[in-house]
């Protein structure tokens, strides 16, 4: 058995001998490079944009503009974004700082960035709207004049009669909490190389979602989708910025206009204006009895969704479900209102939509524990859901674990036990809870092949970018058809040869790539065990594969090779195909159905001190706990876990994109600090919690990132008495704090 | 300068001893140490991370010192031994750091990870025996966002330990 084991990554030695081929190291013959001339306005009117003087330039082949794509050119300009509302370069009017207006491609890099300074843009200056709230007014500016509206998706859940739960309640509390914009920061930025010809395309692209990455291209070139190509090296990080559709159509468009392969790899500050985490201000409204248990919740949220809308519908629906948290609320009614605004558009992040309403949920549940005099952990295993129990969606929460969760990451933390302060350094303990959905309907398909030499291919279009999905999927095909691990191969997504797969994203390739897999196995055995029968003239149910030796079950230790077997019955190979599909959707006007095939569940609990002379926050020790229903490999699970919480801790204490008129001011490492070794906790642990009888591994993906900053807030309270409402828990917030605490008292 | 052209470059004759070898390399003055590495002699194993100095992935070690290969010109190593990851194995087999980074899952996206090994490979011959907390602080200017510091720095206490039992075999 390969599964549960903690079987090193398969491409291990390629990742510590440094050889292992991420997209940025590739070239293609002939290939030219690719700059891209951004719009210093947030908002304004193209007037003119002339590119002769840049195209006259020894070594500039082409330049591409919004003019490329006239409604009889061989180009369309919109494309996916979940609405189809974005333009492969801006073409009429620029809706934020940073927008692509021209793409340069030409012999060297170097030319192409000198070239940027001689086209020639003329501007007029619009209102810009960078606040959710000022967007959400009638009065505002419209990001896209053509929708008369900035709302760039609405989610509602209406559950029961949340004016009546106000009613039944001894206490009301409402509170406002607030997420600024981030940048995920994958060490390899954004790369795409793309080789076009009239017919047909060809891209090699560092991107999460190969399928959409291909419906896109396809439509900005006019192609059918097979004529598009996507392939997909290994990634150097994704952490959701590579998540849907990015620079591929721009990349595309350029190339066939020059005639040649383009690439484009991105700059560190470019990244800051291709995707952030989402801004959002969530206003949390709970009614309680006396005794602890919740009676209603009414949240609103409004995120700054940005210029265009990427991901942002299924953020404000995976926020927006999952506001009320993992408890038993009986009226619930949640608006989350997803804006256009002048930003940089923001999409998908580690932890999506979650970090933002468990920041708020998990803030206030420990207001309120005080407030009533409650112990933290009790009042929330008072109100956590049960296994079984009907939720604010009104669907069945089965396979519910919140309860074990808690306790385990308060008992790994010492919640019992006191934390001692010494004078100005105050220690203080906090937990938190996370849920979370998984994209519900979604698809993955999967292939698997053995040939004559008994080697098993997997073909799944999951991208590996770190979390060793390669490794868990090899671990699971070699034990779903019964071969030794050193026999699978698995390739990269490559949308001519791997099958559809959504995207690697919502925490679910485990489950959906991992799903897809068994059920092919279950048809490649059959047909194995077919074949077998006729040689051996053995009944199919008699033979079983064992470490890809195929015998009798009443005579083992006689019996063949798979690839002897191929050769045996004169077969090159044997295929086989699986799907896995989730079922479910939620009714557009209530919120009502089924959310998530199942749900990603986790916790933290974190013991800080902090220097109330300097507002300094450390992190002492920090346990995160996550169910995943069934580990496929220990070392891969503990790296998520812990590396969600050394993630979390960014946004938690120190990362926030600052705009200035809708400028990014801190586009690099030197103003945007991420975690360091400095930075992690002394004590970090982590625990998975699983199910014996488990059938299907729910994966670990993203569960213990969005508890961190929360259980952190929590136990700066705890520690100090002040209350952070703001993230990030920065040394000046905490300061003013104590300060205006100590002043009113 | 007109765009376009590359007139005002001069270029160099860089003569050094990358990974134990002899190497001659045509450069332009006021090109990088890290797009001399990948561009023209495709040692891939060096990472473009944040083109500042701050994300450690383009580590090189220059006589033996990790520097960031990104803001350092490729001229300023004329006459020096560099080492990147490339030449770590030897006769087919791993460094012992880069052996306790594949024992102990020490990556994720491994993006960043011939930086982290190059530094840690610099702290050992300086110091053999580090505490925690001395690693903490040599590899402080290395990041990883996928955040397996904590297998880093297993591996890096793996390694020292290895080494220096290596070296209590050799001297016995």
């Amino acid at each position: 058995m390969n599964v549960g084991r903690a079987i090193p990554y398969v491409d291990a030695l390629e990742r510590v001998d440094g050889s292992i081929g991420f997209t940025i190291n590739l070239e293609v013959p002939g290939m030219l490079h690719a700059r891209v001339l951004r719009s210093p306005s947030p908002h304004a009117r193209l007037l003119k944009v002339d590119t002769s003087r840049a195209e006259h330039l020894p070594g500039v082949v082409a330049v591409l503009t919004g003019v490329d794509f006239r409604p009889a050119s061989d180009m369309e300009l919109l494309y996916g974004g979940m609405n189809g509302d974005q333009p492969v370069v801006a073409r009429d009017k620029v809706r934020y700082v940073g927008e692509p207006i021209a793409v340069i491609a030409a012999e060297t890099p170097e030319t192409a960035e000198r070239a940027l300074s001689f086209i020639d843009v003329e501007y007029e200056d619009l209102i810009p709207v960078f606040d959710p709230y000022e967007a959400d007014t009638e009065d505002s500016s419209l990001v896209h004049d053509e929708y008369d509206t900035n709302v760039c998706s609405y989610f509602k859940l209406r559950h029961g009669n949340v004016e009546a739960g106000f009613a039944e309640a001894d206490r009301v509390f409402e509170h406002r909490f607030y997420s600024p914009a981030a940048q995920q920061f994958p060490l390899e930025p954004h790369v795409t190389i793309a080789s076009v010809d009239a017919s047909s395309a060809t891209l090699w692209s560092s991107t999460q979602a190969p399928y959409p990455v291909r419906e896109s291209v396809a439509k900005v070139l006019k192609l059918p989708e097979d004529k598009v190509r996507i392939i997909v090296p290994p990634l150097g990080g994704g952490y959701g910025a590579k998540n849907f559709v990015k620079l591929e159509p721009m990349v595309a468009a350029t190339a066939r206009k020059a005639g040649r392969p383009v690439r484009l790899a991105l700059s560190t500050e470019e990244e800051f204006v291709t995707v952030t985490k989402h801004p959002a201000v969530v206003t949390i409204k709970t009614g309680v009895k006396a005794d602890g248990t919740l009676t209603a919740r009414k949240v609103d949220i409004h995120w700054s969704g940005g210029a265009y809308a990427d991901t942002t519908p299924p953020v404000a629906r995976g926020g927006g479900v999952t506001a009320t948290g993992p408890y038993r609320v009986p009226h619930a009614w949640v608006d989350s209102r997803a804006m256009y605004t002048n930003l940089p558009q923001a999409g998908s992040f580690r932890g999506l939509a979650v970090n933002q309403v468990v920041w708020a949920y998990e803030s206030q549940m420990d207001i309120i524990a005080d407030a009533l005099g409650m112990d933290p952990l009790e009042f929330r295993l008072h109100n956590l859901i049960d296994e079984g129990e009907e939720w604010v969606t009104g669907e069945r929460m089965d396979d519910s674990h919140y309860k074990e969760l808690i306790r385990e990451v308060a008992d790994k933390i010492g919640w019992d036990k006191p934390s001692r302060s010494e004078g100005h350094l105050k220690r203080g303990k906090g937990l938190s809870v996370t849920l979370k959905s998984t994209i519900t309907p979604s698809t993955s398909r999967a292939s698997l092949k053995v040939d004559a030499t008994g080697t098993l291919w997997v073909l799944a279009s999951s991208v590996e970018m770190g979390q060793g999905v390669k490794t868990v999927l090899s671990q699971m095909a070699a034990d779903a058809v019964g071969v030794p691990l050193e026999q699978v191969r698995i390739v990269d997504p490559d949308t001519s040869v791997t099958p559809y797969d959504m995207t690697t994203s919502s925490s679910r390739s485990t489950f959906s790539s991992g799903g897809a897999i068994r059920n092919a196995a279950d048809s490649l055995k059959a047909q194995l065990l077919e074949l077998a029968s006729e040689i051996t003239e053995h009944d199919p149910t008699d033979i079983e594969i064992v470490d890809g030796f195929i015998s009798s079950k009443n005579s083992p230790g006689k019996g063949l090779l798979i690839g002897e077997l191929l050769q045996k019955s004169d077969r090159d190979e044997l295929f086989a195909e699986g799907t896995l599909e989730t079922q479910g959707g939620l009714d557009p006007e209530t919120g009502q159905g089924k959310a998530s095939d199942h749900w990603h569940q986790g916790a933290g609990a974190a013991e800080v001190e902090v220097d109330t002379e300097t507002g300094r926050v450390a992190i002492l020790r920090y346990h995160a706990a996550s169910y995943v229903s069934r580990v496929i490999n220990p070392t891969n699970v503990r790296l998520q876990n812990e590396g969600n919480v050394v993630y979390g801790l960014g946004p938690a204490l120190f990362e926030e994109i600052i705009f200035d008129q809708g400028r990014v001011v801190n586009s690099n490492l030197d103003s945007y600090p991420i975690p360091s070794l400095e930075d992690v906790p002394k004590h970090l642990s982590s625990s998975a919690l699983e199910r014996p009888d488990a059938e299907m591994p729910y994966g670990v993906g993203e569960n213990t990132l969005p508890s961190v900053a929360p259980a952190i807030a929590n136990a700066v309270f705890w520690a100090t008495g002040v209350r952070i409402h703001d993230l990030p828990i920065t040394p000046e917030k905490v300061l003013r704090a104590l300060r205006a605490k100590k002043e009113q008292n | 300068m007109r765009p376009g052209t590359r007139s005002q470059l001069t270029t160099q004759e860089l003569r050094l001893q990358l990974n134990r070898e002899h190497r001659s390399v045509e450069v332009e003055t006021d090109e990088t140490l890290l797009s001399v590495l990948r561009d023209k002699l495709k040692l891939y194993g060096n990472r473009q991370g944040c083109g500042i100095g701050y994300c450690g992935a383009c580590t090189v070690l220059v006589d033996g010192k990790p520097v960031s290969s990104c803001i350092m010109l490729a001229v300023q190593v004329e006459g020096k031994q560099l080492t990147t990851v490339e030449g770590l194995s030897k006769d087919g087999k791993l460094h012992p750091v880069q052996q306790a980074f594949l024992d102990h899952t020490a990556f994720q996206c491994s993006y960043c990870t011939p930086g982290f090994i190059l530094t840690t490979k610099a702290m050992l011959d300086e110091d053999p025996s580090p505490s925690r907390e001395e690693i903490r602080e040599y590899l402080v200017g290395n990041l990883c966002r996928c955040g397996s510091y904590y297998n880093i720095l297993e591996a890096a206490e793996e390694a020292a330990v290895r080494m220096q039992a290596k070296k209590q075999v050799a001297s016995d």
